[in-house]
């Protein structure tokens, strides 16, 4: 499994993050230190503004008996929140979620959009989240919240200005507009 | 070390409960060991656990128990806390336009709006709104619209049966009245009053009815308020029919509510979850816990809601020597002679000599028995106020016998030994003690701490899987530093006593 890492510009990706297989994030991301995106059984795209923060995993797991597929695709939409511990091995991940502290979603789960995870919730068994689901408490309760979360541009804004000042960062390697004068 | 884990040493309490050392009391006056279900509780004061404000009692009653500024969110029974966010105001040109949205913002937004500036610069107000930081449940989910201010304008949720319970409430008010009247006027025909002064009218045999009747008045009665009728509420076995769709739709578990969600709002238990409400946070009590023998105090918290100190704190640990359980020198084995060891602590300021018995001290008990007598009558509490001795008698210490019996063998210590006082400064101290004579069953002793070995069988009967308790009457000298005469100056010394119980482990397979 060869790493090919395609950074758009604007994204903050630090070097110390643990990435393997072939990821692309697109403009706007924030991926901090020791974050780690693993990319066994297919691409992973990251949609635009994302915010993966440290301890954070996101795995696109390899089934047993499966290998390498270019065209099973992870994507991730835009404005999604991993926050710090959580573990994400979701088939599929819509806009605007929130992964809070050391939750956990296993592999089947399919998140669609505007949903919360809250902190230290495990789900295992695949299913489908409904739109604007908040799963929170002990119990994992499920509550459906009236709007969708709000995106976190301050918080990306003030780490972008930020992050650079402490950690090495992977440069953007990938222009869009390049790309297509090439072609 | 037995941090956030059941303790396997007990103390039987007086009043025969079992209980590890941390969740006792220990009355200095009695001198007993008091336990919480022993004592009586009172409210020292109200306060709300979020705000940290302190509220007087009738003001509490008066707010039902519940904080004026705080709400609990009603869907995870958390804090809920304010948001602050920005919102465009709307300005005089554009009014009519967005009127309705304004409207929706709250009334005091138009006035802030600066008129007069005619300025192209979009001017935002700060608005708020109740956010739960667990569950994201927010105010805007059931409409309840922003503030202009972080507290004290959210509104109540009047329920639907509030003017009800505002009937009913009048009505026993009225009604315990008008009861408390006429006892008073009962007790004033039956017996006549019994003045420390006679007054002049007692003397010639005139009283204030009889003079009003001599002057031609009416007797005045203030005692016939009568109290407004109600209704009396009608139970009907007649229950609406469940909806027809309710067997042909799927049910959206998520817009019904929860059983403890229904039960946070108690005055409606709404179903759905459009109806639930921000709930009024309930006040804490800071609690001060009494001796129902002496009516000393034994927990006393300070008064501020941001201390956590006491004033009053005689907990057993600071005045009852410690047994905390190390280990067993063997497997447990019906029938086989074993040994524990057992690690005790001085926690006093005093040495204390100390003898396990196997039966309860006969002379002891009675000389306590006779100290707590003392005590009650001699309080200079209950002689300075004259505590009405009903209250004492309906309190009366209930003996209960303890149920929970050892079933294991012990082999008695040979003699009694000393636990030296605790000193702090001898934590530092580099030097060893000199090694002096100690009986046998002593395995070491430093400072105020003693291991002993203390050798046992477990009962041959005992099938595996069963605990192995141990049980003895632990004897030790106690010096009291408080008298309960005014006399004597010098602390007095007891011979006191308490049942301990160690769960040292089940028998083996």
């Amino acid at each position: 499994m060869e790493s090919n890492i395609k950074i758009f510009p604007k994204s903050v990706v630090c070097e110390e993050s643990t990435l393997r297989g072939d990821i692309t994030f697109s403009s706007g991301c924030v991926v901090h230190p020791s974050a780690t995106i693993i990319a066994e059984a297919g691409p992973i795209i990251i949609g635009e503004n994302c915010i993966v923060e440290e301890y954070a995993t996101i795995t696109h797991r390899l089934q047993p008996g499966a290998s390498w597929d270019v065209n099973k695709i992870l994507s991730i939409g835009g404005h999604n929140v991993f926050e710090v511990g959580c573990n994400v091995e979701a088939s599929r991940i819509g806009d605007k979620n929130v992964f809070e502290s050391k939750c956990y979603v296993g592999s089947g789960v399919s998140v669609s959009s505007g949903c919360v995870i809250g902190a230290g919730i495990q789900i295992c068994m695949a299913q489908q989240l409904p739109e604007n689901t908040i799963v929170y408490g002990q119990q994992a309760l499920q509550r459906e919240a009236i709007e969708k979360q709000g995106s976190q541009t301050l918080q990306i804004d003030f780490l972008r200005k930020v992050l650079p000042n402490y950690h090495h960062l992977r440069k953007p390697n990938y222009d869009p507009k390049k790309a297509r004068s090439v072609v | 070390m037995s941090f956030m884990q059941p303790s396997p040493v007990k103390y039987a309490c007086s009043c025969g409960i079992l209980n590890p050392i941390n969740k006792l009391f220990f009355c200095r006056h009695c001198p007993k060991l008091r336990c919480g279900f022993c004592v009586s509780h009172e409210i020292e004061s109200n306060f709300c656990s979020n705000c940290l404000e302190n509220i007087p009692s009738t003001e509490a009653r008066h707010k039902k128990n519940c904080c004026a500024n705080c709400f609990d969110c009603p869907c995870c029974h958390h804090t809920l806390s304010p948001r602050a966010t920005a919102v465009p105001v709307v300005r005089k040109s554009e009014e009519s336009k967005d009127k309705d949205k304004e409207g929706e913002s709250g009334a005091d937004s138009s006035p802030a709006t600066p008129s007069t500036k005619p300025s192209a610069l979009p001017t935002t107000k700060k608005m708020y709104y109740l956010s739960c930081l667990s569950c994201r449940w927010t105010t805007r989910d059931v409409g309840i619209p922003d503030q202009g201010v972080a507290t004290g304008t959210w509104p109540d949720n009047e329920s639907l049966y509030q003017a009800r319970f505002n009937t009913l409430m009048e009505y026993y008010q009225s009604l315990v009245l008008q009861e408390k009247q006429e006892k008073q006027e009962f007790q004033r025909r039956k017996a006549p009053k019994h003045n420390k002064y006679p007054s002049l009218t007692d003397r010639t045999g005139l009283t204030v009815s009889l003079i009003r009747r001599q002057i031609g008045w009416s007797d005045k009665n203030l005692s016939k308020t009568k109290p407004v009728n109600i209704t009396p509420a009608e139970a009907s076995a007649e229950v609406d029919d469940l909806p027809a769709d309710i067997f042909t739709q799927p049910i959206n578990l998520r817009s019904i509510t929860t059983i403890s969600q229904r039960h946070s709002q108690p005055a409606d238990q709404p179903e759905a979850v459009n109806k639930l409400y921000p709930q009024r946070r309930s006040l804490w009590i800071k609690r001060s816990l009494r001796c129902r023998q002496c009516e000393h105090n034994l927990i006393k918290p300070e008064y501020h809601p941001t201390s956590i100190k006491y004033r009053i704190q005689l907990f057993a640990s600071y005045h009852v020597p410690e047994v905390v359980m190390v280990r067993c020198e063997q497997p447990l084995q019906p029938g086989q002679a074993n040994a524990i060891l057992l690690k005790f602590t001085n926690p006093t300021m005093f040495d204390m000599t100390i003898s396990l018995l196997e039966t309860a001290p006969q002379e002891v008990l009675q000389q306590a028995c006779r100290i707590k007598e003392e005590a009650v009558t001699s309080s200079p509490l209950l002689k300075a106020t004259g505590v009405t001795l009903s209250r004492q008698n309906s309190t009366r210490e209930i003996k209960r016998e303890v149920l929970d019996v050892a079933n294991a063998k012990l082999v008695p210590l040979e003699s009694p030994f000393v636990l030296s006082q605790r000193d702090d400064s001898k934590e530092f101290d580099e030097d060893v003690q000199a090694p002096s004579e100690e009986p046998k069953f002593i395995v070491w002793r430093k400072a105020n701490k003693v291991l002993l070995r203390l050798q046992f069988t477990p009962d041959a009967e005992l099938k595996p899987g069963q605990l192995v308790t141990l049980g003895f009457y632990m004897q030790y000298t106690y010096v009291n530093t408080v008298s309960n005469t005014q006399d004597k100056k010098d602390p007095t010394t007891h011979a006191l006593h308490s049942r301990i119980f160690i769960e040292s482990g089940s028998i083996g397979n």
